[in-house]
């Protein structure tokens, strides 16, 4: 029972924001807004609560674990459902010698194999994605303005740019499924069809 | 009592049952924290967690799923890895084998597939979710960048999960990405032939990217997830209220 001991808070816990209190919160009656009690009627239980600060956590369990089982309930539905009717594709067996009309890299790379379209391959296949994995661990040493600001509007800046950067390559990676075809030319999806596997 | 809760009653008394469970079950306060704290796969959560963070809409669940979707992969992975064998003669007729022969073959097969795309889309949501919060910002930049080691993992994951069925869709995928890997200034061949084993996708790639998908990176990723894991709690818990 020793080792079981909570270390010491130094966190300053603030009360919940009134415009953001929930259920939960409901229930949880600070102790400065409660004006007596009950003494004679606690339960052993509440006594101990009582020398406890007021503050704005929940109980791992049932809160947080309910939510986790029931989110990992809904993924294996999904994913059974997807095993059983969606079959994975497979096709003929590798032929180094057979190039196929359409080859496309696996969609995570498309982004990358759309840029080598436009770019030199130096460009594209090496230091586009050197600069965007290195680039994307340092982000948090090069956002040092307003080092505490979270909320996406006091950081618009950060916000735009990481949006304009997911957007490039939500649109490249389009691109790249929906409107490559054989040779990886240029095709239209409603003319030409998909050419695109997972 | 009815006959089912007498059974229920019988298995709960059990000393085998009491062995393997030391409290009751949890109703209070103390045995919750009890129960959160004494159990190895629970532990990893802290006993109480601030409010805003249990809300789904903070976090939208997508670093738990994604954790989900790495334990999901790990067990068809293995069930799949019993009938596999990683050459270039083999592969092929062995995954026609899975899908017509092993008991729920094809579905395990389906699964992996499914759950591996959904993880890297998962893996790069979750980093998104994290930046528009700036939960990156200090005392968190560490781990963003664990983040960042566990996004490369998972796509190379993925990535070398890809040849393994050695079809085309396999062969030319991997050939079409790595040739990118062959752009490198300078050490161009170099790094092509330390990721293929050769100059071109052939049966000794595939060994490479066997031996990696079902060793190397799983291995390393579960360093990484652990200390992931770690460091959130030790950065003081989800980051917020926004
Ligand atoms: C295999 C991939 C990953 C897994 C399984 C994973 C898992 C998790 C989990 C379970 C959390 C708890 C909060 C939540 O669910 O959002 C979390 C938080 C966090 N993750 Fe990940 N993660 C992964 C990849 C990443 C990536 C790619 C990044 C960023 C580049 C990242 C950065 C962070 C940060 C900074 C936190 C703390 C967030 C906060 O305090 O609000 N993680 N991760």
């Amino acid at each position: 029972m020793t080792d079981q001991k909570a270390p010491p808070e130094h966190r300053v816990v603030l009360p919940v924001d009134p415009a953001r209190r929930t259920e939960i919160d409901k229930q949880r009656v600070p102790m400065s807004a409660r004006p007596y009690r009950l003494l004679a009627l606690v339960k052993q239980d509440a006594v101990v609560r009582v020398q406890k600060e007021p503050d704005d956590t929940v109980m791992t369990w049932p809160h947080l674990l309910s939510i986790e089982f029931l989110a990992a309930v809904f993924m294996s539905v999904f994913l059974l459902f997807m095993g059983l009717f969606v079959n994975a594709p497979l096709e003929e067996l590798a032929n180094p010698n057979v190039t196929p009309e359409v080859a496309k890299a696996p969609w995570y790379f498309l982004g990358l194999q759309e840029l080598l379209a436009y770019f030199h391959p130096t460009v594209a296949g090496a230091l586009v994605p050197l600069f965007v994995l290195v680039g994307a661990a340092m982000i948090p040493f090069v956002d040092r303005e307003n080092i505490r600001a979270n909320r996406p509007s006091d950081r618009k800046t950060a916000v735009v740019l990481f949006s304009l950067f997911c957007g490039l390559g939500l649109v490249l990676t389009f691109l790249g499924i929906f409107f490559r075809g054989p040779g990886y030319a240029f095709t239209l999806p409603w003319v030409s069809g998909f050419h695109f596997s997972l | 009592m009815s006959f089912l809760e007498r059974v229920d009653q019988t298995i709960r008394r059990s000393p085998v049952f009491r062995s393997i469970f030391r409290n009751p079950y949890p109703n209070d306060e103390r045995s919750r924290a009890y129960a959160v704290m004494n159990n190895v796969f629970l532990h990893l959560h802290p006993v109480r967690v601030r409010q805003h963070a249990v809300k789904f809409a903070y976090t939208f669940c997508l670093g738990g799923l994604s954790f989900f979707l790495f334990l999901v992969l790990t067990v068809t992975g293995v069930y799949l890895m019993f009938f596999y064998a990683p050459s270039a003669t083999q592969a092929y007729s062995d995954i026609l084998q899975i899908q017509s022969q092993v008991p729920f073959g094809l579905l395990t097969r389906n699964i992996h597939r499914w759950a591996a795309h959904l993880m890297v889309f998962f893996v790069f949501l979750h980093m998104m979710r994290v930046f528009y919060h700036g939960a990156y910002k200090p005392p968190r930049e560490f781990n963003w960048v664990v983040g960042v080691v566990l996004l490369f993992l998972t796509l190379f994951l993925s990535f070398t999960g890809y040849l393994l069925p050695w079809d085309q869709i396999a062969y030319w995928a991997i050939t079409i990405g790595s040739n990118m890997a062959g752009y490198a200034p300078l050490f161009n061949t170099p790094s092509k032939t330390l990721l293929l084993a050769g100059l071109e996708v052939s049966g000794n790639t595939l060994l490479r990217f066997y031996v990696l998908h079902i060793m190397v990176f799983p291995l390393v990723a579960a360093v990484f997830l652990a200390v992931h894991f770690w460091r959130i709690r030790k950065d003081g818990g989800i980051s917020g209220p926004l």
